[in-house]
């Protein structure tokens, strides 16, 4: 059992980031990662075509009554989101480097502005004046703008841990695969807001 | 192997819940059935009160909701089952960083007992029989809904049940069937499978596959729950707005459905970075059996598909639990919106449950015939043509839907065209097994049968695809016969064909084949006088899903039921053959079909890593009667230590003295390479000197310490490096030459002096390198050297690799 132990353990530890320096696509979490946003991207496309389907068989929008939507002060909240990915790159910049005060301060920065991002969302419903049951728009509204929410806050649940492990210093230049990980589940996060944003508020 | 391990393995097993050797916790607190009781009904219990508590406090005027209490009991139960019974407890570990958390101590790997059936497991073996035995109880429980269906439909008139009953009855029939049995026992096959396929100890993913597994049970319960409250009544396709308006079961339909998707994904993903990263050296894509192919186009499928039905059912359970307006018309939305969003992924759907069979078809049909797989690269192709055309052509479900008219002919002719894929597969296998030698194993036999039938199948579904034959026949028994030839003739058939070519690997024991092909005549013939005369009802125009007819389809009704008897009961030969060979069988030989792909070149069943050496592929799977070929290396540790695998490789075995004397005498050749090593070029310069007089080869592969080269870890090119050395061996070794050889860890130069001035100079030097711009030995002027100091003849030999699997020579 132990020299099989031992030949397992050793291919475990080789999901380090630092054996595939040419490729991260070469890691198998992080490639895990892909093919999951990959699906992730089609259950958001699933919502996008009820979307859209409703959107143009019908003609009118906002369809199916008269609903407003705040489209600056969510450009606003959008700008947060936006520059969380900029602190997510910086905290991954970081770790490379082996600097732990970015890294700390990065990731701390990026789950208070994806904090702060959901919680003017929440507002935002709450000011809106209408409810999923009003009608068509306002269902895919919430189905689309709720799924987002469910995104960041598995992004932000990710994010705790990173950066509960990276207070106690448990990542290193050769060992962060858990952040790369974690870095690109939030930039996707991020994308797929700037993709609903333009699309539900802006055209 | 796996008895070798016992003992001492049973020990680390006893501490393997204590994680680190300590006083194991009551099953009330670690990972057990126990556990999953009380947590699951916690779970549930909390989350029913924390959403009642919230419509409480914003003012609902009914504050208890039998829909939003299914809603979030149903889904927090379901959780917290995969939480007690253990699925989490290693991650959580790593989260919270508990203390005496272990990186990875293979606790839960393997099974020493059948109780480690009924645990949270990590082992792909144990997985995959686990799936397998949990989706044939489905597959009963399925089918005994079926015989429900077909008792109430013998005769005319109300019989057994109410027609509410008899909606329930059809709609469980085929959900379980598809997303209980069909999907997941692929899974199951695949997950046994594919790894030792692959040369891999496991799968990518251990624990995500075990979650994968644990989800699949809370959802089947779901669908048999829904039988009491009011059973889910819309069909397996849960339509809007009939799914809306349905019973409180449709709820529990819309969310075992996300369970099973969410296991379905998890699986897909799984096996993707699996077959992607961890296959064995010189495993390339176009070496990989043809069950590894379908399982990554299916993976494919369900990946980017899977999330479609997920979100239509989302939807359906928004509409049903917070009244929005998705399918509701008088809100702006629309019913013929739930139709698309159901098929873009319900007709890759049947890809999913089609192409992992056609793998197995693959391996069955090239196996039992002793014949090289006709057309591998074209089958490879079309098991991707399938994959991509699958997506469009989701509208052929929805000809009489209302849908958009433009759309009805693009999707005929992409319909219509997805059959030259498959006919290319047909014609494929048919030339497989023309003039082979064919062994009419129980295996054998369900995947003759399967061709027969699924043609058939296939055939219909031509039919079905043409546009005035599809108005005619929709919704009637026409539809219902094509979709039993396709997914019972086709995926069941191919499941058992899997079952019994892989039941000596699974369980190291042999069933009976007299039973077997006992099993297939009874289901052979039961199921065509079952569905055969459905063609018929259905062009006479007897609607499918109705609980009475004319009295004029009574008859043929008769025989159908009868038929499905039959069908039935011949299952119960299978389970008596099953269970009798899997207790008391007579044991199995590590490969009794003589195949060549890896899985048979270890023991039945496997040894708990799967492999003792990562093997060495060579060579194509189905190289069957092809003289000298071979697909793997694979290196077994006996366990009598008295039998040493010889580190040379040598033909024949002479005498000690005798073979000292004939190695003085023969012509001594020096081959020098790295990257090129196992090239084509190398050896046939070898076998060019073999040919003239007897020759001994000594091969010195020089690996220097990678400095700044890119390649950052050394011990990875040092160990690339040997296999391609041992690649080499074994290629000299079939060629019947004397050959040894080693890895040596310094400059290329050096090397070749350390040989010629040795006690047995070579009296000749082959070079292989890489083409002169991109050797790095070449720069350096290597082979005029060697000529120039050693004055020997040196032949320079260039192998042009593949720029990406080279790093510089």
């Amino acid at each position: 059992m132990s020299a099989h132990a031992a030949a397992v353990g050793t291919r475990a530890e080789t999901s380090d980031v630092s054996v595939y320096h040419e490729s991260l696509l070469r890691s198998p979490v992080f490639l895990g990662m892909v093919m999951f946003i990959g699906s992730e991207i089609m259950l958001f496309a699933s919502f996008f075509t009820a979307f859209f389907y409703l959107r143009f068989s019908h003609g009118v929008y906002p369809y199916g009554g008269d609903f407003e939507i705040p489209k600056g002060p969510t450009g606003i909240n959008t700008a947060i989101l936006v520059f969380s990915s900029f602190t997510m790159h910086w905290a991954l910049v970081s770790i490379k480097h082996n600097r732990r005060f970015g890294l700390v301060v990065g990731l701390f920065l990026t789950l208070l502005l994806g904090l702060t991002f959901l919680g003017l969302q929440m507002r935002e419903y709450h000011a809106l004046g209408f409810v999923p049951s009003d009608g068509a728009f306002p269902s895919t509204f919430f189905a689309l703008t709720g799924l987002h929410g469910l995104h960041v806050f598995v992004g932000a649940t990710l994010l705790s841990i990173g950066f509960l492990r990276s207070v106690r210093g448990l990542y290193s230049s050769r060992h962060h695969i858990g952040l790369e990980v974690t870095g690109l589940y939030w930039h996707f996060v991020d994308v797929v807001w700037i993709l609903l944003y333009t699309v539900v508020y802006l055209i | 192997m796996a008895v070798a391990h016992a003992p001492d393995s049973a020990h680390a097993h006893g501490d393997a819940h204590g994680h680190s050797g300590g006083p194991q916790k009551s099953v009330w607190a670690r990972g057990s059935w126990v556990r999953a009781i009380w947590v699951s009904l916690l779970f549930a219990a909390v989350a029913v009160g924390i959403a009642t508590a919230i419509r409480a406090a914003l003012g609902f005027g009914q504050v208890y909701s039998s829909e939003v209490a299914a809603t979030f009991g149903l889904t927090f139960w379901a959780i917290g089952f995969t939480v007690g019974i253990g699925c989490f407890d290693y991650w959580w570990g790593y989260l919270t960083g508990r203390p005496d958390w272990v990186e990875e101590d293979h606790s839960a790997h393997g099974a020493y007992s059948w109780r480690d059936y009924f645990k949270v497991n990590t082992d792909h073996k144990v997985i995959g029989i686990q799936y397998l035995v949990l989706t044939f109880i489905f597959f009963i429980i399925g089918g005994a809904l079926a015989e429900g269906v077909r008792a109430e439909l013998a005769q005319p008139g109300a019989q057994y049940v109410s027609p509410s009953m008899y909606n329930g009855l059809f709609s469980a029939h085929a959900t379980i069937m598809i997303f209980l049995f069909i999907i997941p026992s692929f899974a199951g096959l695949g997950n046994f499978v594919v790894p030792l396929m692959l040369g891999a100890q496991d799968m990518a993913f251990p624990r995500l596959n075990a979650l994968s597994f644990w989800l699949l049970l809370p959802a089947g319960i779901m669908f048999l729950a829904s039988f009491m409250v009011t059973p889910f009544d819309a069909g397996w396709t849960n339509y809007a707005p009939l799914s809306v308006q349905g019973p409180l079961g449709t709820t529990f339909f819309t969310i075992g459905v996300q369970f099973a998707g969410a296991s379905s994904i998890a699986t897909a993903v799984n096996f993707l970075v699996t077959i992607v990263t961890m296959r064995a050296p010189g495993m390339s894509f176009w070496r990989m059996p043809l069950l590894v192919w379908a399982q990554l186009a299916t993976s494919s499928l369900v990946v980017l598909g899977t999330p479609f039905i997920a979100g239509s059912q989302f939807m359906v359970l928004y509409d049903r639990v917070m009244h929005t307006g998705f399918f509701e018309p008088t809100k702006g939305g629309d019913v013929v919106l739930y139709q698309h969003i159901f098929w873009f992924y319900s007709h890759p759907a049947v890809y999913i449950m089609m192409l992992p069979g056609f793998g197995i078809i693959s391996e069955v049909l090239s196996v039992h015939s002793r014949k090289p797989i006709f057309g591998y690269k074209l089958i490879a192709f079309s098991t991707v043509a399938i994959g991509v055309l699958g997506f469009t052509v989701w509208a052929h479900h929805m000809f009489v839907s209302g849908m958009a008219p433009w759309l009805r002919i693009p999707m005929m002719a992409t319909t219509m065209l997805i059959a030259v894929p498959t006919g290319i597969k047909v014609f494929s296998w048919l030339a497989t097994i023309w003039r082979g030698v064919l062994h009419l194993t129980a295996a054998m036999l369900f995947a003759l049968g399967f061709l027969f039938t699924f043609v058939i199948g296939g055939l219909s579904g031509i039919f079905l695809a043409v546009l005035p034959v599809d108005i005619n026949v929709s919704d009637t028994y026409f539809v219902v016969a094509h979709i039993h030839y396709v997914l019972f003739g086709g995926s069941v058939f191919t499941i058992y064909a899997g079952l019994y070519h892989w039941f000596p690997k699974m369980t190291g024991r042999m069933y009976d084949e007299r039973l077997g092909r006992l099993h297939f005549w009874f289901t052979f013939i039961a199921f065509n006088v079952t569905f055969m005369p459905m063609h018929w009802l259905g062009l006479q125009a007897m609607p499918r899903r109705v609980y009475d007819y004319e009295p004029r389809f009574g008859d043929l009704n008769l025989i159908i039921s009868i038929g499905a008897f039959v069908l039935g009961a011949s299952t119960l030969i299978f389970l008596y053959n099953v269970v009798v060979s899997w207790a008391r069988g007579p044991l199995a030989p590590a490969n009794p079909w003589r195949a060549l792909s890896l899985e048979w070149q270890v023991s039945s069943p496997p040894p708990i890593f799967n492999f003792d050496e990562t093997p060495q592929v060579v060579g194509g799977p189905y190289e069957y009667g092809v003289p000298g070929a071979r697909h793997a290396i694979v290196t077994v540790h006996t366990p009598e230590p008295e039998v040493p695998v010889p580190a040379t490789a040598t033909l024949t075995r002479p005498a000690p003295g005798r073979r000292e004397a004939i190695l003085s005498s023969m012509k001594r050749i020096l081959v020098v390479a790295n990257q090129t090593v196992a090239g084509d070029a190398v050896i046939a310069a070898i076998r060019r000197r073999a040919g003239a007089e007897p020759v001994h080869v000594t091969v010195v592969v020089p690996q220097e310490d990678p400095g700044d080269a890119w390649v950052v870890d050394e011990t990875a090119a040092r160990s690339a490096a040997e296999a391609r050395l041992q690649q080499l061996l074994a290629a000299l070794r079939d060629a019947g030459i004397e050959a040894s050889g080693e890895v040596v860890r310094s400059d290329p130069y050096d090397a070749v002096l350390d040989q010629v001035e040795s006690e047995r100079p070579p009296s000749e030097i082959i070079i292989s390198t890489l083409p002169r711009t991109r050797s790095g030995w070449l720069r350096r002027d290597l082979v005029e050297r060697v000529r120039d100091q050693t004055k020997l003849p040196v032949e320079h030999v260039v192998v042009n690799v593949p720029e990406a699997e080279t790093t510089g020579q």
